[in-house]
């Protein structure tokens, strides 16, 4: 009885919850305090440029694992491009993306043409870029655990003129800085790119049947090569947000598997950047929670579990996908077997009653 | 009269498989003809083609397009010349429209943006110019084997192609589909055009092409009229010595039912069935062979058989006993051997040795184990003994197996699935991508089983070689069994109606399904 | 190929990307300005000579003096005047034996885990729990006061069952959170090497957790747990049996290396000799041959979990029983799980080059940190070892080069000599 009902109704039945959901949703952020909301907007940037930089190189047929090692790389260019030299900040952004995207250039080298087994590859970048980062901050600039100096600018807020005055939805629109809106602007960017340009529809195409692109004369590894590339400068502008744009120094490690959250965005998200936008606001929430957990005095959760709130979410959404995948086909295989063993006995039984075989 | 194509002296050696795929070749192809590009498996016919169109470079040799010498280099260097390739394989991008599909590479755009609506619209217009009609805003993954055919050779024809390289087109299609191409065909060369057809069909070449050019090992032997040649005189040429093309064998002595499905309905790839109500049954001492094009459910017969996938409704007995919903291993423990379409996947596991490889189906009692350890002298016996039965040259019991050629690998298979003399053998393309020497090998070795009482069951696309070795055949058609034939309803004619999906006696037609 | 050329191949490379990696630090080492050759030679003096050693030379030859004003040349490696280094790589070594059997384990039946670190912690916690909560409750039921008033034939039962109660624990706690993330991949294909990444980061913070709040004992500047009791202890070498023994002092290498020795052979056995490591090796990288022969590869996937996740939990009960003796706050973040990964990879995942690898690997990085205190960053160490990994990776690069080089040389040799083969 119930299935029957669920069936027929499938369609407005979807679109009822879906609507609800969304109504929920606002209903609960709108009695959330609104720095709680802005520090979401704003802590989900490197979720969102990080995935991104996922997504791309996916759809190029290439999982970027790496992605942790540039985001460390570009926090730390950024503020070495800036120690001591009173440089403006979004220099510092630059300099961060280009390393990133020079990154991904020797990355993409050691895994096509060299063939370097790409976990292993991943991995060691990862590794070097860790040590590294520390290295030089010691050698360069004798700094130890922490790269800081009055020198170093932050990246300033941004007001935007109008819209900073629409009623309730303003102060969680403007402010922030530029990398912050860069990332927004990344998301609608990649969009068309990926869906809409020619370089786009060749990245889709390599990653999906890499001998049909061959076949037409796309040259795969250029394509890959750039892909990995635009993945690499984007993962740089996730670090490069980190160390300039909350705090302006670094700390080591201070991606702190962010980098892998941010593949875990991507899968999420199907691989698609509009989902990975918000799947990357829903992180930076839970990590802007815990923060904002610690600080209330009332409650007495004691931090380092609190911190974990952003991994466990992880966890808790690998399986929600996990599931979703599995129940639908799961799904699909109980209603399979319903419908077409239906048909066949019928004709089965067309067939006894009426003629021979 | 200037020739389309002229190749001269082409040579060229792989060092990596040591093998010389074309040995001072020269071949030529008059404008507007329809040429069939004949020989076996390894042959070369396909290394040729791909150094025509770019895909590979010759060691030495010079090419001439309409006259002009040429030099290609790269698939484009080929497109250039109006060179187009459709291959074996299809190369779509499994979710783009079949207007992306053909415009993949030469997107119409502005300044890297893309118009879809334009893009649509183009694609619309070539196919009616050619008479190949396609909805350009389908999806690859959607669509049948057929029409990706025309997707395919639709993306030629936009690239301005004159010279049309066929690689295997039959291979895929149904033989009303194959009727349909060759009305392609023809009206692609009455427009001008030049059809370079590879195949291995000879049937094929007599019904569509005007000259055959014939390949062996390397070398090409000669090229002739059609209406001059015989295909038995093509069959000689092709593999260099008197075809036999029976195999030995008594007539059957059929017992017990080894082997019974009832009713199948097994689901296929994107929910709809592959096998839909399926009824067989192979007796001891008899072989069963499964005929029909390739896609029409025979692998996921084969593979619900086997225990590789999951029966949705109805039954599967193995001498008597149920097995619809037992694991692979129990199945093999009954008796039931599995010689799998892919041996390099599935048969096979190319990174450890042969020891490794031959002990897979019984490791886990003795000889050659007890209670979880290994007793190697046995495993290394076994090993030896199938390389003593089989006669598996250039194989040593311990070592690697990934240097050995496709032959000696289907003996290994063979070797291990035989060994212990199984009730029912399910042997799905047994014969696929071996050369002449290890078909018979293996025709002879299922023979032989078959009269130590073993119920076989065998699926081929080859149709030779299931009218050769069955005592009885069923036809499988978009998941059902057409009919079973034997005696002397077991004709060609009659198959290949099957196989189409017609009806072979005036009955009153099955009741609308799907 | 005969088989010694082939064994003589396969020293070649690991050896070769060695020698790449350090030179190709090297450079990093010109850019602290200083003298590669100093730094390489005070490296593995620091990491694995004897007193005194300063030149490569010394690693297998030292002058010392006779006590009568002159000097005599000893075997480096067995002169152990004021402790040598290699017992303290020996001593660093044991963990990473461990971690990377546990690592090898889990990549052998094809599962790319990367969860040493967590199982790691979490066997370390266990284990400094039961280390001394148990003795505790076993000196209340027998009224003792402590382990100094405890009788010695108490004190010798106890020795024996709390370490094995306390490392038994830990291998059953690091097996089920190895277990985890082997079910969520086996049942729901949730790749494994970002849930173990994750369920780490959880697992480092629960421990961190643990040591701040419930199980803290004392309120420095910096939480840590309790001490094990005495009994708990697995005494090392240069305090117990081999006090006496001089090349031992200063390092607490004890029993727990003779675990791990144990471990990997049994490890090597498990994968070699029994139809269980068989199924792993088969189910691994051609999972279609392994479900047609009907081997259960899931169910030998999640065994070999867990026992990898076992052989991690162990690791950190021994670095605990045996070397620490409590928790720190921030020992949770030593990554000596995840360098546990890196020595597999540098092994090939071969068990006997796990046992060459590891006290390699433990004697650069204790090098590269005893250098610091000379100007370089001991993160040296680590960007010694990612070149190396990546040189030891380009194995298939590098072979084919080589085989392109010997094929141009046969080729000509052949045109030289024969016509073309027909």
């Amino acid at each position: 009885m119930i299935d029957n009902v669920l069936t027929t109704y499938r369609q407005p039945l979807r679109s009822a919850a879906l609507i609800g959901g969304i109504a929920l949703l606002l209903l609960l952020l709108a009695s959330l305090p609104i720095t709680l909301l802005q520090s979401s907007i704003r802590l989900s940037t490197p979720y969102v440029l990080g995935s991104l930089a996922a997504i791309i190189a996916s759809r190029a047929g290439v999982l970027n694992l790496a992605i942790e090692g540039k985001m460390l790389l570009g926090s730390f260019i950024a503020v070495a491009m800036l120690y001591r030299t009173g440089l403006d900040p979004m220099v510092g952004v630059l300099a961060s993306s280009m390393a990133g995207a020079l990154l991904g250039l020797i990355f993409a080298l050691l895994y096509l043409r060299i063939r370097i087994n790409l976990i292993i590859l991943a991995l060691a970048v990862n590794l070097f870029v860790a040590n590294a980062t520390v290295f030089f901050m010691r050698v360069w600039f004798g700094a130890y655990g922490t790269l800081a100096d009055p020198s170093i600018r932050g990246l300033p807020n941004i007001r935007l003129p109008v819209i900073a005055d629409i009623p309730f939805l303003g102060p969680l629109l403007s402010g922030y800085n530029i990398v912050v809106y860069i990332g927004w602007l990344m998301v609608i960017v990649i969009w068309v790119v990926l869906y809409r340009t020619v370089f786009g529809r060749h990245i889709r195409a390599v990653g999906e049947n890499k001998e049909a692109a061959e076949s037409v004369g796309i040259n795969v590894t250029r394509v890959q090569v750039f892909a990995l590339m635009v993945s690499g400068a984007l993962a740089g502008l996730a670090g490069s947000f980190l160390s300039l744009g909350i705090l302006s120094q670094f700390v080591e490690n201070m991606t702190a598997g962010r980098g892998w959250i941010a593949i875990t965005v991507s899968l999420f998200a199907f691989v698609r950047p509009i989902p990975a936008f918000f799947t990357a606001l829903f992180f930076g929430f839970s990590e802007a929670l815990s923060f904002y957990l610690q600080s209330q005095p009332g409650l007495n959760l004691p931090p380092d579990l609190v911190l974990a709130f952003p991994q466990i979410a992880t966890i808790l959404a690998l399986i929600a996908v996990a599931l979703r995948i599995r129940g639908s086909e799961l799904l699909k295989r109980r209603n399979f077997a319903t419908q077409f063993g239906k048909e066949l006995r019928n004709l089965r039984d067309g067939v006894f009653v009426g003629g021979q075989n | 009269m200037v020739n389309a194509v002229e190749m001269r002296n082409i040579r060229k050696y792989f060092s990596s498989s040591n093998v010389l795929a074309s040995d001072n070749v020269s071949f030529s192809v008059r404008q507007g003809e329809i040429h069939a590009l004949v020989g076996e498996n390894g042959a070369g016919k396909t290394t040729l083609m791909n150094i025509l169109y770019g895909l590979i470079a010759p060691d030495a040799g010079e090419i001439a397009i309409n006259g002009k010498p040429a030099r290609i280099n790269h698939p484009d260097d080929a497109i250039a010349l109006g060179i187009g390739m459709v291959h074996q394989h299809f190369k779509l991008v499994p979710s783009f429209t079949i207007a992306e599909n053909i415009m993949l590479g030469i997107e119409p755009n502005r300044a890297g943006f893309i118009d879809g609506r334009d893009e649509a619209e183009a694609v619309r217009k070539l196919g009616a110019e050619f008479g190949l009609p396609v909805n350009p805003t389908l999806r690859a993954n959607e669509i049948s084997v057929g029409m990706q055919q025309r997707v395919e050779i639709l993306k030629t024809l936009q690239r301005n192609a004159q010279i049309l390289i066929l690689d295997e087109p039959t291979a895929v299609l149904t033989p009303q589909e194959v009727r349909e191409l060759y009305g392609v065909i023809r009206k692609l060369a009455a427009s001008g055009r030049t059809i370079i057809l590879i195949t291995h069909k000879l049937l094929e070449v007599k019904d569509v092409a005007e000259r055959v050019s014939i390949m062996r090992r390397g070398q090409m032997i000669g090229t002739y009229n059609v209406a001059d040649v015989t295909i038995k005189q093509m069959a000689d040429l092709m593999v260099g010595r008197e075809v036999i093309l029976q195999v030995d064998k008594t007539p059957a002595q059929p017992g017990e039912v080894m082997l019974r499905a009832e009713n199948l309905l097994v689901a296929g790839a994107g929910g709809m069935p592959a096998v839909f109500g399926v009824s067989l049954e192979v007796r001891a001492g008899e072989i069963l062979g499964i005929a029909g094009v390739n896609g029409n459910g025979q692998t996921e017969l084969v593979e619900a058989l086997a225990g590789l996938r999951p029966v949705d409704v109805g039954t599967i007995e193995l001498a008597g006993h149920d097995i619809t919903h037992e694991p692979v291993r129990a199945r093999r423990t009954r008796g039931m051997a599995h010689i799998p379409e892919d041996r390099l996947i599935m048969g096979l596991n190319l990174k450890t040795n042969l020891d490794e490889n031959v002990v897979v189906t019984h490791y886990f009692h003795p000889p050659y184990s007890t209670r979880s350890r290994f007793h190697f002298p046995a495993v290394r016996q076994l090993a030896q003994r199938i390389i003593n039965a089989f006669q598996v040259r250039s194989a040593r019991v311990g070592e690697a197996i990934n240097t050995l050629s496709g032959g000696n690998l289907q003996k290994i298979v063979l070797g291990r699935e035989l060994d212990g003399s199984p009730q029912v053998i399910i042997a799905n393309q047994p014969t696929r991508g071996l050369d002449v020497g290890s078909i018979e090998f293996v025709h002879r070795t299922l023979v032989a089983e078959r009269d130590k009482g073993a119920a076989i069951l065998l699926v081929s696309v080859e149709l030779d070689e299931i009218m050769a070795l069955s005592d009885r055949v069923a036809v499988m058609f978009e998941g059902r069994i057409m009919g079973t034939l034997s005696g002397p309803e077991l004709t060609v004619q009659n198959v290949g109606i099957l196989m189409a999906g017609g009806m072979l006696h005036e009955t009153a037609p099955l009741p609308q399904a799907i | 190929m005969t088989t010694f050329r082939r064994s003589l191949e396969n020293l070649f490379i690991p050896f070769s990307a060695i020698v790449l990696g350090l030179i190709a630090s090297s450079i990093f080492v010109l850019m602290a300005n200083t003298n590669p050759i100093d730094a390489y030679q005070r490296l593995f003096c620091e990491g694995f000579g004897p007193r005194g050693c300063e030149t490569f030379g010394n690693l297998l030859f030292i002058g010392v003096s006779d006590g009568q004003g002159g000097t005599q040349t000893v075997f480096a490696p067995t002169y152990g005047e004021g402790g040598h280094r290699l017992a303290i790589v020996l001593e660093r070594a044991t963990p990473l034996i461990l971690t990377a059997l546990s690592a090898t384990v889990a990549f052998q039946a094809g599962m790319f885990s990367i969860g040493m670190d967590g199982q790691f912690v979490l066997g370390a916690i266990v284990a400094v729990f039961l280390g001394y909560w148990l003795p505790d409750q076993i000196y209340l039921i027998a009224g003792v006061e402590g382990y100094d008033a405890a009788p010695q034939a108490m004190r010798t039962i106890m020795h024996l069952i709390v370490p094995l109660i306390a490392m038994s624990a830990a291998m059953a706690v690091g097996a089920f959170y190895s277990w985890i993330a082997g079910y969520l991949k086996v049942k729901l294909n949730v790749n494994e090497l970002i849930s173990t990444i994750i369920l780490n980061a959880i697992a480092v913070q629960l421990v961190g957790y643990l040591v701040n709040f419930p199980l803290r004992s004392d309120f420095n500047n910096i939480a840590r747990t309790r001490r094990i009791d005495d009994s708990a202890w697995l005494i090392p070498f240069n305090r117990g049996i081999f006090a006496d023994i001089e090349w031992f002092s200063g390092a607490r290498v004890g029993v727990g290396l003779l675990i791990a020795i144990g471990a990997a052979i049994g490890v090597w056995y498990f994968l070699w000799r029994t139809t269980m490591g068989y199924e792993q090796r088969m189910a691994r990288g051609s999972s279609l041959f392994a479900r047609f022969g009907g081997i259960p590869s899931g169910k030998a996937a999640l065994r070999a979990m867990l026992i990898s996740g076992a052989l991690s939990g162990i690791a950190g009960a021994i670095a605990i029983l045996g070397v620490e003796r409590r928790v720190v706050d921030g020992f949770a973040l030593s990554g000596t799980g995840f360098e546990g990964v890196l020595v597999a990879i540098l092994a090939k995942e071969s068990v006997l080059g796990i046992l060459l690898f590891a006290p390699f690997f433990a004697g650069l990085q204790q090098g590269a940190t005893n250098l610091q205190f000379g100007n370089l960053p001991r993160q040296l160490g680590g960007i010694i070892i990612a070149f190396i990994i990546l040189f030891s990776a380009m194995e298939q690069y590098l072979r084919k080069r080589l085989a392109d080089v010997s094929e141009l040389r046969r080729a000509r040799q052949r045109k030289l000599s024969t016509e073309v083969p027909t």
